[in-house]
């Protein structure tokens, strides 16, 4: 092996569903690490807002797809000794094989580090996978590898109903599901296929107990199991869908190294390096097991163990895979003890998935064996209770948590003895679903026996048991406070006899002071405002009874080493809290996060709130983080000094601010929910850093906003707060449909929708009010073909340093997260640039801005119209910034926390290339899903592109966000006559690519008129014509305009979109960015677009 | 169907007990197991999973001990018998337990009890409710510290014993009382009973050997078999009696020996080396040990507070294992005689399986 002095490092690409964040994490740590080892190295991933692709000394980054032919142009260009694919998801796993297998690897003698490719085909190929364990004596289910649907049928025959359905080569449990029969076995095989070659039929083994080991080997033969976590859901959902605890808590020793061992068995038969992770199935009656899937690479589990142990599980990795000795490294946490060990948790971390269902219309709430989440928290605690509760504030982002789970709280109190489960319960229960842990909670309040509920669901008693014990304590408060409200209801009073013991308990237990407040006082106050004022209440009597939170840390020995860790938690289950050493002298900065990855806020957050930090310690900050996403870098154990694994509500950063007493606390780099604190936290007399909260309240405020705009004289759609049917009714009168309809503090247009007529007006209002109580409904007006356009700028005292504006592809009505961008904006007249930077500048100066901000605007006829003012960092900064070559971060830390003014940009910056920024959508995996682009944003991740044309730029950002060009054949339907009109010159491309078109007679009426080419396809039998033609090898694209967003509109193509989707094809619902597509494509075709790649350095050299 | 009482807790009321250290710390929790007050070593272990192997595992015997690890008794305890699975030895061995969280419940396929309902059984206290894992810091700072478990609020001020004096050799009270032969077999292993574990028994039995169990204070040079096996125990290996210089005689025999914990601190004593108490004792599932002259390591469970002195090992002797963390000695061999021995627990339970070859090697080479 010749010496690797630089390596080329493959990333995931743009978030999706079962590859998120995670691997942001995962490669941050690795290629910190081998630059430690003196390695260069050379990072291809297209995902712009990750951390991982920030300009380094000495660092290359491609922002290309991670496709073998982009990544065998990045080896030419770099000469690498070895790769690194174990550090990129599935999509770099892929990746990785695909060079070796199309010969790219032994052509330019590039080495693979870690695992052998070999090994990793085998893990991927469940066929060859079985025989390889069951050489070793480890059971596997009983199975058969199909790559058709009748050789799947015969093998279901022989292994007898029920089964699963497994795809090879497929992330997040792709395409996988439960058949109990042959019809159902069908339905799931062709969808699997669609994105696979081959399934695995299973014996189904539906409420066993799902175990996992996160284990790592060296290339000398050295393994450690550095976690091992238990799955709350017994086997049948999708590890990445199950509430998960570390370590596991109902395996006896006996359970965990019989686990255990199998596990180093399986690792070191297939000789891995690296980590790898190992799932099991176990019988909850027996010591019977198999192993049902191996990971030779770092994975979600692997992130999420990694925090839950503290050990650094990518930064150990990426020195094994150079082909270091676990003996020799040392463990970071400690410093001076080895990382040949395995961590000693004395605490209990469990992960609740965040599914954001809600945002996509007409998706199936079920979960099972494909993954729907797409994020997670994490919540660490020394009891059960007080970890879970601490979760479902956290994945509820506080607005419920435990004790808003359910409509009874007003109930009357539950004494009845123990019921049977009725049947009406039975199927909510048995069937998971996104809301199911609520439903078992609920359960138990209504007095129904655990054992029952075992029985429908197999979650193993155990940890019903821990649920029932919550619910008899919430029932002691609750019964407490009846008592206090008969005799006297002031809560401040009763509360005073509340003794220490019962603090403790119910603190113990995980009840907040919220939750404590609601249950003692019943129906007493309703507003959210209230309930803060009487949280704040019981904290003061709490405290006066000495019942306060302790600090511990996580160090990886449980104490018995002495550890420099600065990676904390607060528990009520302890005495004294652990010595924190602290840096004294410097002024230090809490930086809030933004909590668990949903629709609307992601990696990009976390980017903002890592170089917040980098530049906090370049300015001589001591800095300490608040978050609880595991799948975040800006949680790494060393980016910080100070890192809390905690809840982001007010009661949590009010206990972290008495310990820590900050200079500042910064909210305005994580998103919207950080943001939100500002008002509650300032109220405290906390100080914030940035931004003044009235500043924030001021943008927040639509009413207060308006004013402003109204004020400065700035433009603004006409909009109302409706307050009653009338008001409503006398606004339409005056603007007339269609109409943008929404809850104000809005995040990712949630429940936002556009309404076309009087109908669709009154079925959203009728669904708004579960959304929101405590925010009123806004309507304003809505221009259709408006341009939209986004300006990121920063601000110092109320000057703006730098804007950017960047332009949307598509016109108004696409969500800006689920817009495609492109930066700097070329279509916009300097006119209107210069209209949009005073806006900013005005802005700023009234709202005394000092840091960083966003404005969405409208361009219509020559007006230039506000839509919003984000007065926080925003989705757009990384793209910007990295375009740039400017970390407009940096910048407006600096102004954020600098004394010394800081000497404004001259001019709206710009830059030699463009960039173009698409959003990468998930709907393969929710079953069921509009996959139509609206003003609800609908995106998980993101990837963007650099080129020195948009055409260039944009081709490889579709590629990498996954839409593949037509080549087989394209079915066009839908659409207005405008739109159609628009779509001549897409058609007319088609037909000179020579790509087969069909269309739906309207479209292909209108097109034929125009002389061209296409054949006819009649909508009664569409779905059937479009799976002949799939099947058949003739249709891979699909365009579908849907004429407007009503109901009926949308019902009407909802089969194509649906269809489309699962059986693969490229699908577009946008006619602007359709056009680009295929007109990139035309110039392609003509040999206009570089086909070479560049490093981000070189195409960042300078910006003018 | 079950009764459960899950629904209606609270119905009677906890007795408190408290934790008094001889460092002055006081604590206070609810009593659980026998409520009756108890004194001794406090310990620690952090292992997540295993507490009724820990429990029975004689080496315990007379300490006080404490599970950092909160959540304790998630899955009962198993039905008890002889040998039986998930117990070390015949009783718990600790005078008494200290808790974070115990669960009131037990729901596992093998649970027979929960864990408090045992600790009566055995006439055990034990102690709830209380931080672990800061009374794993405090041993760790004061490494000799002593605890009184005191039923009640009012923690009294008794005396402690000195923890200075040697104290009563322990090794009566844990060995077994006489000569027994288990199992049939093609070799006879004489295993010297220090309170041995019973898992080093059950691994002999499964590779076909017959288990003579000796009393530890047997005269050894009227017992026939074909190797020794000198087994884990409580305390330190110098307070054995005559155990040592019976050892010593061992060694002039020449049949194979091999040591394990106790078992081997006493064969590194009789073969001339010395024992020192260590400032921070192993005690937990994740202690790495390094096969020396290797690039191997392997994860061991360990539980000592003892260890041999490297540099006072004799000509003959060599270094086997060390711990990777403090390279204090974790195993010797001697040079050219079948004489061994290894400070961590290869027989596990509870802990990693990750040494079991040691057993199967020393088997193996009697064949």
């Amino acid at each position: 092996m010749k010496p690797i002095k630089k390596v080329i490092l493959l990333g995931s690409g743009g978030l999706s569903i079962g590859q998120a964040g995670e691997f942001d994490y995962s490669g941050c740590q690795a290629i910190r690490s081998l630059e430690e080892e003196g390695v260069q190295v050379v990072i291809v991933n297209p995902n712009i807002a990750t951390v991982q692709t920030t300009l380094k000394e000495g660092r290359k980054i491609y922002l290309y797809p991670v496709e073998p032919e982009w990544v065998e142009k990045v080896i030419l260009a770099e000469k690498p000794d070895g790769l690194i694919a174990g550090f990129g998801g599935q999509t770099a796993l892929n990746c990785a094989i695909r060079l070796d297998e199309s010969g790219v690897l032994a052509r330019h003698g590039l080495q693979n580090l870690g695992t052998a490719i070999e090994v990793l085909r085998l893990t991927e190929d469940r066929d060859l996978f079985a025989q390889a364990m069951k050489s070793q004596d480890i059971p596997v289910p009983p199975s058969q590898a199909a790559a058709s649907v009748s050789s799947a049928l015969r093998a279901a025959d022989r292994i007898g109903y029920p089964v699963i359905v497994r795809a090879a080569y497929a992330l997040g449990g792709l395409g996988s599901g439960f058949a109990q029969n042959s019809s159902e076995l069908k339905y799931l095989v062709e969808g699997a296929l669609a994105s696979s070659p081959q399934v695995l039929v299973e014996k189904s083994l539906w409420g066993w107990k799902e175990v996992e080991y996160e284990v790592m080997r060296d290339s000398f033969g050295n393994i450690i199991t550095i976690c091992n976590m238990e799955n709350f859901d017994p086997l049948g959902v999708h590890t990445g869908d199950s509430i998960v605890v570390a370590p596991s808590q109902t395996l006896t020793d006996e359970e965990y190294q019989l686990l255990r061992t199998a596990s180093l068995k399986i690792v070191e038969s297939l000789k891995v390096v690296g980590e790898c992770n190992v799932q099991f199935a176990l019988n909850p009656q027996s010591l019977e097991f198999y192993v049902i899937e191996v990971n030779a690479r770092l994975s979600r589990s692997s992130a999420l163990a990694s925090k839950a142990t503290g050990y650094p599980i990518a930064l150990v990795a990426a020195k094994v895979v150079l082909g270091k000795s676990l003996l020799e490294i040392k463990n970071p946490l400690t410093g001076n003890t080895t990382a040949f060990f395995e961590p000693a948790l004395d605490y209990i971390a469990i992960k609740i998935p965040k599914w954001d269902l809600k945002k996509f219309r007409g998706v199936s709430r079920e979960i099972g064996t494909t993954m729907k989440s797409i994020g997670e928290v994490m919540a660490i605690g020394r009891s059960f209770a007080e970890a879970l509760q601490k979760g479902i504030r956290m994945v509820t982002e506080n607005e419920s948590g435990w004790i808003g789970s359910t409509s009874s709280l007003r109930s009357s109190v539950v004494s009845s003895p123990l019921r049977l489960v009725p049947k009406d319960w039975v199927e909510e229960l048995k069937v998971p679903t996104d809301a199911r842990l609520f439903k078992l909670i609920e359960a138990l309040r209504q007095g129904f026996h655990p054992n029952d509920i075992y029985q429908v669901t197999q979650i193993d008693r155990w940890f019903l048991n821990e649920l029932a014990e919550i619910v008899a304590t919430e029932r002691e408060i609750r019964e407490l406070g009846l008592k206090w409200q008969k005799r006297k209801p002031i809560l401040e009073e009763s509360l005073a006899s509340v003794s220490r013991d019962s603090w403790r308990c119910w603190k113990s237990k995980g009840f907040s002071d919220e939750a404590i407040a609601r249950l003692c006082s019943g129906d007493a106050w309703v507003s959210k405002a209230n309930w803060i004022m009487a949280s704040l209440v019981v904290r003061k009597l709490r405290q006066q009874a000495g019942v306060n939170p302790v600090i511990k840390k996580i160090d990886t020995s449980a104490g018995e080493f002495p550890s420099s860790s600065n990676y904390l938690y607060l528990t009520y289950s302890g005495e004294i809290s652990d010595e924190v050493a602290r840096k004294s002298g410097p002024p230090s900065a809490l930086l809030l996060g933004g909590g668990s990855y949903r629709i609307g806020s992601s990696v990009e957050f976390d980017w903002c709130a890592v170089s917040c930090l980098e530049k906090l310690r370049e300015l001589g900050w001591s800095t300490s983080v608040v978050n609880h996403n595991p799948e975040t870098v800006s949680t790494d154990f060393d980016l910080s000094d100070q890192l809390f694994f905690e809840e982001l509500s007010l009661e949590r950063i009010l206990d972290i601010v008495e310990f820590e007493k900050p200079a500042g606390v910064i909210v305005s780099m994580s998103g919207q929910l950080p943001n939100i604190l500002a008002p509650q936290l300032a109220s405290r007399g906390i100080p914030l850093l940035g931004h003044a909260w009235q500043s924030i309240d001021q943008a927040e405020d639509r009413k207060k906003f308006s004013a402003l705009l109204d004020c400065l004289k700035i433009d603004q759609p006409q909009w109302i707060e409706a307050t009653s049917v009338q008001s409503i009714k006398d606004f339409i009168a005056h603007v007339g449909f269609p109409i943008l309809v929404r809850p104000s503090y809005v995040l990712s247009g949630a429940a936002m929708s556009v309404a076309i007529d009087e109908s669709a007006l009154m079925a959203y209002l009728s669904r708004a009010r579960e959304v929101s109580t405590d925010y009123p409904v806004i309507l304003s007006q809505y221009f259709e073909g408006a341009q939209e356009v986004e300006l990121d700028a920063v601000a110092q005292r109320g000057q703006v340093l730098v804007s950017a504006i960047s332009e949307h592809i598509e016109n108004a009505g696409v969500h800006s997260g689920d817009a495609t961008l492109i930066f700097p904006a070329q279509n916009l007249s300097e006119t209107i640039k210069e209209k949009i930077a005073e806006i900013g500048k005005k802005l700023a100066h009234s709202l005394e801005l000092n840091g960083p901000f966003n404005s969405q605007f409208l361009i219509k006829d020559g007006r230039v119209l506000v839509i919003e003012c984000n007065v926080r960092a925003s989705r757009s900064f990384p793209f910007v910034s990295k375009v740039l070559g400017l970390d407009l971060i940096g910048l407006a830390t600096e102004a954020m926390v600098s004394s010394e003014e800081i000497p404004p940009f001259k001019e709206l910056v710009n830059s030699k290339l463009v960039g173009v920024k698409s959003a990468m959508f998930s709907f393969q995996r929710l079953a069921g899903a509009d996959p139509v682009l609206g003003v609800e944003m609908a995106s998980t991740g993101e990837v963007a592109c650099l080129g020195s044309t948009v055409d260039e730029a944009l081709l490889l950002s579709f590629q990498s966000s996954g839409l593949k060009p037509p080549q087989k054949g394209v079915l066009i339907s839908g659409g207005r006559i405008e739109e159609k009109k628009k779509l001549i010159e897409s058609v007319k491309i088609l037909n000179e690519l020579g790509v087969p078109v069909f269309a739906t007679p309207g479209s292909a009426n209108f097109f034929r008129q125009s002389g061209l080419r296409l054949s006819e396809v009649s909508w009664d039998s569409i779905a059937e014509k479009m799976t002949e033609l799939i099947q058949n090898n003739e249709l891979d694209f699909v365009i579908n305009i849907p004429k407007d967003y009503s109901e009926s509109e949308l019902s009407f193509g909802y089969r194509v979109r649906t269809l489309a989707v699962r059986r693969g094809c490229t699908l577009m619902t946008n006619v602007e960015k359709t056009e680009r597509f295929l007109k990139a494509l035309a110039s392609k075709r003509r040999g206009e677009i570089r086909e070479s790649v560049s490093s981000l350095d070189l195409a960042c050299q300078g910006f003018c | 169907m079950q009764k459960l009482k899950l629904l209606d807790s609270k119905s009677d009321a906890p007795q408190k007990a408290s934790l008094v250290l001889s460092n002055g710390m006081t604590f206070q929790g609810e009593s659980i197991g026998a409520p009756i007050s108890a004194e001794g070593e406090l310990v620690f272990n952090t292992g997540m999973v295993g507490y009724t192997q820990s429990l029975t595992d004689p080496s315990y015997y007379g300490q006080i001990l404490a599970f950092t690890f909160p959540l304790m008794g998630n899955y009962g305890v198993p039905e008890p018998g002889p040998g039986a699975y998930g117990f070390e030895g015949r009783k718990i061995s600790p005078s008494a337990v200290i808790v974070a969280h115990h669960s009131s419940q037990a729901f596992h396929w093998r649970s027979h009890q929960t864990l408090s309902q045992w600790l009566k059984v055995d006439g055990i206290p034990g102690v709830a409710g209380l931080d672990t894992r800061l009374l794993t810091q405090i041993i760790r700072s004061f490494p000799e510290v002593r605890a009184k478990l005191v039923i009640g609020t009012d923690a009294g001020s008794a005396a402690f014993h000195s923890s200075a004096s040697p104290g009563p050799v322990l090794l009566p009270r844990v060995s077994t009382a006489e000569r027994r032969v288990l199992g049939k077999g093609r070799k006879r292993i004489g295993l010297v009973d220090c309170g041995v574990k019973w898992n080093i028994i059950r691994q002999l039995l499964a590779q076909e050997c017959e288990v003579e169990l000796i009393p530890w204070d047997t005269d050894l040079s009227q017992v026939d078999c074909s190797a020794w096996l000198l087994s884990n125990g409580p305390g330190d290996p110098k307070n054995t009696g005559g155990l040592i210089s019976q050892v010593r005689g061992l060694i002039d025999q020449g049949l194979p020996i091999f040591g394990i914990c106790l078992g081997y601190q006493i064969l590194a004593l009789a073969a001339g080396a010395k024992t020192e108490k260590l400032r921070f004792g192993h005690r937990g599932h994740n202690h790495s040990v390094h096969l020396v002259g290797t690039q191997r390591g392997f994860m061991t469970s360990q539980n000592h507070g003892y260890a041999v002195v490297e540099d006072t090992l004799p000509d003959q002797w060599v270094p086997w294992f060390r711990h990777l963390n403090d390279g204090t000695l974790e195993g010797i061999r001697h040079r050219s005689l079948p004489f061994r021995g290894v400070q961590f627990h290869p027989e596990a339970a509870a802990g990693p399986q990750d040494t079991r070859w040691l057993m199967e090697e020393f088997v193996q080479e009697l064949l």
